[in-house]
């Protein structure tokens, strides 16, 4: 689900369209947490690509929670 | 009166308010203090891209207004002390004003918008092009990069085809269901429209999702929809925000 870049950031391996992915990774992550909503991408809200704590890159997003 | 358009950019971090509510505060306030009227605010998304500077998704806020003109450098010296006073700590703030009928290259302007979404632009291209048109452009903390995604986003707005309305509209349903003209008559929206780009009638049924969001479209706002294959014979349903990343 993740791979760590030359900064040992978490960067999810998906992209930015694998919604069922990003679902449920969120349902099971402690440290989800919903962005506003205007930053919201997808309808299901608990979502790493909802969450606060994702960092959009070009490809994909990084995870800055200290898991 | 004038017609003018606000934007704002990189007030926020991780912990903070997000931009959108100080647009908001900013629009509502202008109302306050008897300056004029505001009108919805909209998000622009921006380049991501490595060597641009954001907290977490490269985005403005913009609002329009009309005021008196009399209240042009009123209002810009408020929004700057609102943006030193309540931008997150580590932000870049940038403020834009721009007075429609005083823009000297309206088309230059969108152009800058449309060009934030494809290449890295610097703070000296958006101060560069400010001057040349007669804009407001200023910085209010940090390194000031703001400034780029608040000129942006008043290109944006003015091209009519960038944004999405900060908020979601409030549809009162039938069972999920409402139909065109009664989701007109509850919002401020232009039309309910395809993504292939058809404006429907007012007898159309809409199933509506959860916190539907209306984009800018041509100039106007519009509820997109999407067709459904649906036995109770409902033809059409609000296009999931997934499919709403283009706006």
């Amino acid at each position: 689900m993740w791979q760590s870049n030359k900064r040992g950031e978490r960067a999810f391996r998906h992209g930015q369209e694998a919604f069922s992915l990003a679902a449920a990774q969120a349902r099971t992550c402690h440290k989800f947490c919903p962005d506003v909503e205007d930053e919201w991408v997808t309808d299901e809200e608990r979502s790493c690509y909802n969450c606060l704590l994702r960092r959009w890159t070009v490809t994909s997003f990084l995870c800055m929670a200290t898991i | 009166m004038m017609k003018i358009l606000v934007c704002i950019d990189d007030t926020d971090n991780l912990e903070s308010r997000g931009t959108g509510d100080l647009a908001t505060e900013l629009a509502e306030e202008l109302e306050k203090r008897g300056w004029g009227r505001s009108r919805f605010v909209t998000r622009h998304q921006l380049l991501v891209h490595p060597d641009v500077p954001y907290t977490s998704h490269n985005s403005s806020m913009c609002f329009e207004a009309d005021i008196d003109s009399c209240f042009l450098q009123p209002l810009i010296d408020y929004a700057g002390e609102y943006l030193e006073r309540e931008s997150a700590s580590g932000s870049d703030p940038g403020l834009c004003v721009t007075v429609l009928e005083r823009l000297a290259e309206p088309e230059a302007m969108v152009a800058f918008g449309r060009s934030a979404k494809e290449v890295v632009l610097n703070k000296q291209m958006a101060y560069d092009l400010a001057a040349k048109l007669g804009v407001h452009l200023s910085e209010h903390g940090g390194t000031g990069q703001g400034v780029v995604g608040a000129l942006a986003g008043v290109g944006l707005r003015m091209s009519g085809n960038d944004g999405r309305m900060k908020g979601w509209l409030n549809i009162c349903t039938d069972n999920g269901l409402a139909r065109v003209g009664e989701i007109l008559a509850q919002s401020s929206l232009h039309g309910v429209r395809t993504m292939d780009g058809e404006v429907l009638g007012h007898e159309e049924v809409i199933a509506i999702a959860d916190k539907p969001k209306a984009v800018l479209v041509d100039g106007g706002t519009y509820l997109m929809v999407s067709p459904v294959d649906n036995a109770d014979g409902v033809r059409w349903r609000t296009t999931p925000r997934q499919q709403l990343k283009r706006f």
